[in-house]
Order: C-alpha cells, then structure tokens, then sequence
C-alpha cells in the first residue's frame, strides 16, 4: 500500500536525515511576515493571500530538490500517490504534520488535506477589524508551496483553503485540484 | 536566490554586469591559472575551444542526452531512463532527477558506471549548497588531474550558461570547490594503473 510506504519513508527522513528547528521560531518568523504584509498591503487582505502565495510558490519551487535529495524517491505512478507523498513525506519531513487526505473527487484530479494541527498558527489570532476572519487565509503560504513544488516535477495544481479554524471553522482544509501534467519540451530559446 | 559569488577568473568584456547575476557567465581569458592548465598537451581534443564553439558543444551535449532520454522513454515506458553511452573515445554518464535537472559527466571508457556519483552529486553539492539551477558537465581526462579540474570548472559554467541565458544562479563558489574537491578525490578513481 503506497500510504504506509509514504508513512515509513516520512519518518525515516524525520529521523534521520532533517536538521529541526524550534517549531515556536517557525511560528513567530511567519506571524512576523504576514503581519508586515497586512501593514504593507493596508489590510487588503486578498493582496495579502496573493502575496503570501506567490512567497511560498517561490519556497516550493526549491524546497522540492530538498525534499527529493532526502527523501530519495521517485516519480508518482498517479495523483493519489502524490497526495499520499505530501502529506505523509512532505510536511512530514519539513513541519513534523501528516494532515489527511480525503475528499476525493471521482474522477481522482480533487482532494482536500485536512489540518488536525498546523504549526504556523500557534498563537495567532486574526485582527478584529471584521474583514480579516472572512478576507485572509492565513496559511496561504502552504498553497504557493504545494504549487510551486509540484510544477519542478511537471505537475501543475491549484491550491486554496476552504476553511481554517482561525476564522471559526471546525477544521483546517486545503482543496488541492490537479490541472495538467506538464509535458517536458526543449527549451524555446534553443536553437 | 543564492548569492552570486562570480569567481575570479571568469572575468572578462562583461564583467561588471556578470558580477549583477545579469549576462552569462563567460569562459577565463588567457592568462588566468586555469586556462593555463588546460594547455598541457593532453591529446587530441579540447585544445581550449573559442567560446562560441564551447556553448556549442553544451548544446549538442544537451540535445543529445534530451533526445536520447526521449527516445528511451519511447521505448522503454516512462519509468525508463538511459544510464549511460560509450563511444570509441569516451562514455557519458548521465542522472537526471524528477525535476528534470540533468547531470552529465563524460568518462574514458573503462570507468565503471557513475550514476550514483552523479546521485551524490545532486544530494550532496547541489541541494547541500542551494545552488537554485545548474547542470554540470564534466570530463575526466585520466593524463592530467589537474587539466581535469580545469576542464570540470570550464564547463559548470558553460552549461549553465546555455541552460540558463541570464547566467542565473550559477556562480555558487561554495558548490564550484565543493565539486571540484569531489571529482578529484581519489576514491572517485577506480585502480586502473594510470593516472
């Protein structure tokens, strides 16, 4: 079962082979950003998600040869084992979480990753100005993350939360929706 | 994006904006200490190549192995992938990861297969210094150690010039020595009573 695989390979790398660091330092160097971008942004809190989007999509983007050195795995045989390898390799190995997959569409391209915990948001609270709590999504980051990652191994996602218990919710749930392979082509500049 | 550390000798005409991270990286003058190395006489090929005819062999050498790997792929499935060619005169070693990042390193022929040095490579030099983009590609020249790094040094840059026109992220100098003690240690030698 691809699953528990993922399982072994995530806590062995966690073990292992990851250098950790004080998950409180995490926490407030995040708390940090978004806060300054709330303020850079003016509170425009859409800007904001956008921002906070496109940092991460800049992280996945190079956060995925980390993950590949240490994890030493392949290519996914499909989607399924994809989400399989994020949750169960991938936050392992970098956030210490394994939040569930579920929610799959039928036709295997949607899944949701539910956040039992999420050490971005230990002590946070939104700001009470009546916008945040409906307007921001805090861990947006996570979304550039998985984007930018998946597009280095020719997989191209859309990412977004659908609810977060910061703003009240029950649970914390990412919808991940699988758009297209990408085909590999020689580079257009070459002649 | 990691610091652009542009080495010494890959002064040239452009220099001033090649230390931005702006324009290619360019090829030692003559003159710098390891283009001197390279003008041992080592036999018949790489007499220092003009620059123009250096991009055009990481070209070819790039079309060849994307071709190649191509046509394994047609062949064998998509999980395939080729290893290794030999020709007469020398064997190309070739790795590439998921996300496609290519490392190649050109061999005399009797060395035995290199893809998990090129794997080492990958998990040790690259990831380990954060180089963001960069194929490498390498000759060993069993005559001359020396000519070997020159030759190795030569041509990180090359490549990455042509896989990358804004000579971005390249001149990472934590990763150019950490490769260059790498390929020169003796362990990466199999005996084979030269050298």
């Amino acid at each position: 079962m691809a699953s528990t695989k993922a399982a072994r390979i995530g806590e062995e790398v966690w073990k292992t082979r990851v250098d950790k660091v004080n998950a409180e330092l995490v926490t407030l160097t995040y708390g940090t950003i978004v806060a300054q971008l709330c303020k850079d942004y003016d509170s425009d809190y859409v800007e904001v998600n956008k921002q906070l989007d496109k940092m991460g999509y800049n992280i996945g983007m190079r956060l995925i040869e980390d993950f590949l050195a240490k994890s030493n795995t392949g290519r996914c045989a499909n989607f399924r084992e994809t989400a399989e390898m994020i949750s169960k390799v991938g936050f392992k190995i970098f956030l210490n979480i394994t939040p569930t997959v579920t929610n799959w569409t039928s036709d295997n391209k949607q899944f949701s990753l539910i956040f039992e915990e999420n050490p971005l948001v230990d002590f946070v609270e939104l700001p009470d100005d009546g916008r945040a709590q409906d307007e921001l999504w805090y861990s947006s980051i996570l979304c550039g993350i998985l984007r930018g990652a998946l597009e280095m191994v020719q997989i191209q996602i859309e990412a977004h939360f659908i609810s977060d218990v910061l703003r009240g919710n029950d649970s914390t749930e990412m919808r991940v929706s699988l758009i297209r392979y990408i085909d590999d082509e020689m580079p257009a500049d070459d002649e | 994006m990691g610091p652009h550390v542009i080495k010494q000798w890959l002064s040239g005409p452009a220099s001033s904006s090649a230390a931005t991270g702006a324009t290619k990286p360019l090829r030692p003058q003559s003159g710098s200490s390891v283009v001197s190395a390279g003008e041992l006489d080592n036999g018949p090929a790489r007499t220092r190549p003009s620059r123009l005819s250096a991009e055009d062999d990481a070209k070819l050498v790039f079309g060849t192995v994307f071709s190649l790997r191509n046509m394994v792929r047609k062949l064998g499935g998509p999980d395939d992938h080729f290893i290794s060619y030999r020709t007469g005169q020398y064997k190309l070693h070739y790795y590439e990861t998921p996300t496609n990042l290519k490392f190649v390193m050109l061999t005399d022929i009797k060395t035995n297969n290199l893809r998990m040095v090129l794997h080492q490579i990958y998990v040790s030099l690259y990831v380990e210094f954060g180089v963001s983009s960069i194929t490498i590609y390498v000759v060993k020249n069993p005559l001359s150690r020396r000519y070997l790094e020159a030759i190795a040094l030569l041509f990180i840059d090359i490549v990455v010039a042509v896989e990358h026109p804004g000579g971005e992220g390249v001149a990472n100098e934590l990763f150019e020595m950490g490769l260059e003690s790498f390929i020169v240690c003796p362990q990466f030698y199999p005996p084979s009573g030269k050298g």
